[in-house]
């Protein structure tokens, strides 16, 4: 479940113009929402302020049933993390460390055991078509290698939540329908799930309410048409 | 597939970074100096132990002219000549008074008396000499006080470097009475007075003075040795913290997304914590070890000079290198030795705070 009640986020000081002004809107627990909305329309910075990188500037915002602000603990927005995969724009590998290990982050970040977290790598990353580049250094892939190790490492948890920023960019078609398959999947099994995009034919094939910025403003909320 | 899986488990690639072996050097350097410094610092502390513990409570007193009479007939033959006498009247007055000794000569009842001709010195050969009057007047002092009368082969053998064996009967040798008075007495103030007035040509050495002098000396030794290693301590948090700071700088963006990944901070911390502290160690270990042979050679040095060392001589280290170099090791004094074993802890245990609390506290600028 998320919520949100009139929130704004500004970059810096409260000088600046705010990059996200009063934005209200649910998506309920395993509910599926496009992100749509002209380049610089603040798509990543809305998916930036779910994954709690940032916190709201002003207003109210709930994830997963917690509440997000200033007097949050610490301790329980880093487990609020662990619980939300996301998929950034530019993929944010670990360059230093080989695909399969920058797979396993989450899983190590939860202390889970070895032999498990071989197990889930191996599968998830034959599931992505990277089964035979396990070993390989994030820095020498692809970007649509990278695109998928990103991927794998945002699902391989089974997160609560999912976010991913126009995950689909490097991806060839089949790919790309690939993966938005397994997202109606994950969504039909309970996972909320929002995908920012401009790709029209992914939005045409995978028929789902969106949320439209523009400007920062939320002009559009086809989950919960104004009444 | 296990090999797929590296040991580098975060991408913190905290072992490839350099100003962390520069941190290493630099924690070496220091830890050379403090050794030094440990070193300076176990001396001076050795010094202030031995002063106080012996030397402080001895008292040499001489006595010229030992053989002859107490009080001699005519003043003109000792440099004690009556105004000198007269002066000191009331002061021998308070030294019978505390010290309570025989009333053996100068009897200052009859205040006018003439000092030069006290009642006992006419009493002819029973008069006793002016080392047992000496002795007499010490008699009082505080229970527990060892007084002994250096014999005459005593005082040769003290004697034997400065003249050789050659006879010296008859040089005019004075009586040496060695006083050591119990641990926290002090001679009566007015002693040295008393017995000037009454067996001219005493000189009383009290050592006392001088053990309080080099006591206060070796006090502030260590006193600039705990500053300077409070200083070599604060000079590695500096570094350690500037280190952490620029590891934390050029890994910013894997940071945050190690943060946003759903680290603690208290991992992230943790693994830098741990990489300086194993760095501080070593550069700490290192620095001690290098420490050793400059300070077995300023102990080997030093070895005459302590009482430390009753019977090890100084090893040869041309003949049986390892057995030398177990003797040396007797030469190190065990407090400097508990220091230099600390010295990599210690280095460790700033470096491994100092990053702890910096890597937490840039943390906080992510939410
Ligand atoms: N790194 C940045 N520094 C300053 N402004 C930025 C930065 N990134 C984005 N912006 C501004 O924030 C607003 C929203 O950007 P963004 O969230 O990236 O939009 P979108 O993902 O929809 O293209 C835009 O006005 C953009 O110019
Ligand atoms: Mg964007």
């Amino acid at each position: 479940m998320i919520r949100l009640d009139h929130v704004s986020w500004r970059r810096g000081r409260k000088d600046h113009a705010p990059v996200l002004s009063h934005l209200s809107f649910n998506v309920p627990q395993g509910g599926f929402r496009w992100l749509l909305g002209p380049s610089g329309a603040g798509k990543s910075s809305l998916l930036r302020l779910l994954h709690v990188e940032t916190l709201p500037s002003a207003g109210r915002m709930e994830i997963l049933g917690q509440a997000v602000g200033e007097q949050t603990k610490r301790a329980a927005l880093v487990r609020l993390r662990q619980r939300i995969g996301m998929v950034h724009q530019d993929y944010r590998l670990m360059p230093d460390l080989s695909l399969a290990d920058n797979v396993a982050l989450p899983l190590r970040l939860q202390k889970r055991g070895e032999d498990e977290i071989q197990t889930e790598v191996e599968a998830i990353l034959k599931w992505v078509g990277l089964g035979a580049r396990m070993g390989v250094s994030a820095a020498h892939l692809s970007g649509g290698e990278q695109q998928r190790t990103a991927i794998a490492r945002a699902i391989i948890h089974r997160p609560g939540l999912i976010l991913a920023d126009e995950p689909t960019n490097a991806l060839e078609e089949s790919q790309a329908h690939r993966l938005l398959d397994m997202f109606a999947q994950l969504s039909a099994m309970g996972t909320t799930v929002i995908v920012a995009t401009h790709n029209e034919t992914l939005i045409r094939r995978l028929a789902r309410p969106a949320l439209v910025l523009e400007a920062g403003k939320l002009v559009a909320d086809e989950g919960h048409p104004p009444a | 597939m296990t090999a797929l899986f590296s040991k580098r488990r975060d991408g913190l690639s905290l072992s490839e970074a350099l100003p962390d072996r520069s941190l290493f050097v630099l924690v070496a350097m220091m830890g050379f100096l403090a050794a030094l410094t440990l070193a300076g610092a176990s001396g001076a502390q050795a010094l202030a132990a031995r002063w106080a513990a012996g030397a402080a409570q001895l008292v040499t007193i001489q006595v010229p002219d030992p053989d002859q009479p107490a009080s001699p007939p005519g003043g003109a033959s000792l440099p004690a000549p009556g105004p000198q006498a007269q002066g000191n009247g009331p002061a021998a007055d308070q030294g019978t008074d505390q010290a309570a000794p025989p009333p053996t000569v100068a009897a200052p009842n009859a205040g006018g008396l003439p000092a030069t001709l006290p009642p006992e010195a006419s009493t002819g050969p029973g008069a006793p000499s002016r080392a047992q009057a000496v002795l007499a007047q010490l008699a009082g002092l505080p229970p527990g006080t060892e007084v002994h009368r250096l014999s005459a082969e005593e005082i040769s053998r003290l004697l034997a470097p400065w003249l050789g064996a050659s006879d010296r009967s008859a040089l005019p040798l004075p009586a040496v009475i060695r006083v050591t008075l119990p641990q926290g007495a002090y001679l009566p103030p007015t002693l040295e007075q008393n017995l000037a007035a009454k067996v001219p040509g005493v000189i009383v050495e009290q050592n006392a003075l001088w053990s309080e002098r080099l006591h206060s000396l070796a006090n502030s030794l260590l006193t600039c040795a705990g500053l300077a290693l409070l200083t070599v301590g604060g000079i590695a948090a500096l570094i350690t913290g500037q280190a952490a700071h620029t590891g934390l700088a050029t890994r910013r963006d894997i940071i945050a997304t190690l943060h946003s990944l759903g680290a603690p901070d208290g991992y992230i911390a943790g693994r830098f914590a741990r990489r300086t502290a194993s760095l501080a160690f070593g550069g700490g270990l290192v620095g001690a070890l290098l420490a050793c042979p400059p300070l077995l050679f300023l102990l080997r040095m030093a070895a005459p000079f302590g009482s430390m060392t009753p019977t090890v001589d100084s090893p040869d280290l041309t003949t049986a290198p390892a057995q030398a170099i177990m003797a040396s090791f007797d030469l190190v004094p065990q407090g400097l030795l508990g220091g230099l074993a600390a010295l990599p802890v210690a280095a460790a245990l700033i470096c491994w705070l100092t990053t702890q609390v910096m890597v937490r506290l840039w943390l906080r600028r992510l939410p």
